[in-house]
């Protein structure tokens, strides 16, 4: 597998885990507020409090992940750049 | 011409929109459907700004509740010598009412500020005459809902339960007809439509929330988690 793959690989894997971690940010943030709803939905086993510790947590994946997300292709193109020349 | 005919139509479409909602403010405010005058909230308390009892977010198991008055008792039960029975006239008639300035802080991350208004449960709780062995009230509510607290910790600090906040009877949405001030504690504490006060020796007892992974002491000093 060529760098330009692995860098692909990379960037896609971390799209990917930022809009999971995203929407689980969100679920958590109905699981709080709107709780009543999303312990039905989730028969039960999204409940408030794991809705919360949840939430509390999940700020910090998200912020590297977003970080990642926004950093990396700068990275890799200034790196294929770099070795062009 | 034309030009003028529409700006002339919109003014008076927003002349219009905005008279009917100054009446309409007017009238929530000032009467309830039946033209009768009722009571406004104060904002403001020996100098101190108040949230409004407004400001709180529904965030009850089951959704606000409508207590049957006619039926209504507050029972005063378990590990007591003399238990109790009031209907809502004579737990507010009955006893000396105090006031207090108390802010409630939801596990939620908001928080209101609010004069409550009540007895004191260890009023309550003098005439019931707690057995040595009882250590834990436990707080149930209209819609199943339960919470406890040490009984020394409702004694010592004079906790209340509140039928009045910032100068009007707790509405439904808030807790009616009484509402646990469980001051330092977390909102999870702040038990709404109390029915039933039972003396127990269960030091273990866990309520609603707090059989879900928040915990038992609530104390805003500490985490709410287990």
């Amino acid at each position: 597998m060529g760098k330009a793959a692995v860098a692909d690989l990379i960037k896609r894997t971390i799209k990917w885990l930022l809009l999971a971690v995203t929407i689980l940010f969100l679920i958590t943030g109905f699981g709080i507020t709107e709780f009543r709803v999303v312990e039905t939905i989730t028969l039960g086993w999204l409940s408030k409090s794991w809705a919360l510790r949840l939430h509390d947590n999940l700020w910090i994946p998200f912020v590297v992940l977003l970080v990642l997300h926004v950093c990396l292709p700068f990275i890799f193109r200034q790196k294929a750049r770099e070795k062009e020349l | 011409m034309r030009r003028i005919s529409i700006l002339t139509v919109t003014l008076a479409v927003l002349a219009s929109v905005l008279l009917l909602g100054l009446g309409g403010c007017l009238a929530n405010n000032q009467t309830n459907g039946d033209g009768i005058l009722e009571p406004k909230e104060v904002r403001e308390y020996q100098g101190e700004n108040l949230s409004s009892v407004n400001d709180f977010r529904e965030n009850s198991i089951k959704g606000p509740q409508y207590v049957d008055m006619e039926n209504y008792q507050l029972e005063v039960t378990g590990l007591v010598a003399n238990p109790v029975s009031y209907s809502y006239g004579e737990v507010v008639e009955s006893y000396d009412s105090y006031k207090k300035v108390v802010t409630l802080d939801c596990v939620e991350g908001w928080s209101v500020r609010i004069l409550w208004e009540g007895l004191l449960i260890s009023d309550l709780l003098e005439e019931a005459k707690p057995l040595p062995e009882a250590k834990v009230v436990i707080f149930h509510a209209y819609d199943g809902y339960t919470t406890s607290l040490p009984l020394d910790y409702i004694v010592d600090n004079d906790i209340l339960l509140a039928y009045k906040m910032n100068d009007i009877p707790l509405p439904p949405e808030r807790g009616f007809p009484f509402e646990l001030v469980a001051e330092s504690k977390w909102g999870y504490k702040w038990i709404k439509w109390v029915t039933a006060i039972e003396l127990s020796d269960d030091v273990n007892y866990r309520g609603y929330w707090e059989e879900r992974g928040f915990s038992n002491t609530g104390n805003l000093d500490e985490g709410f988690y287990d």
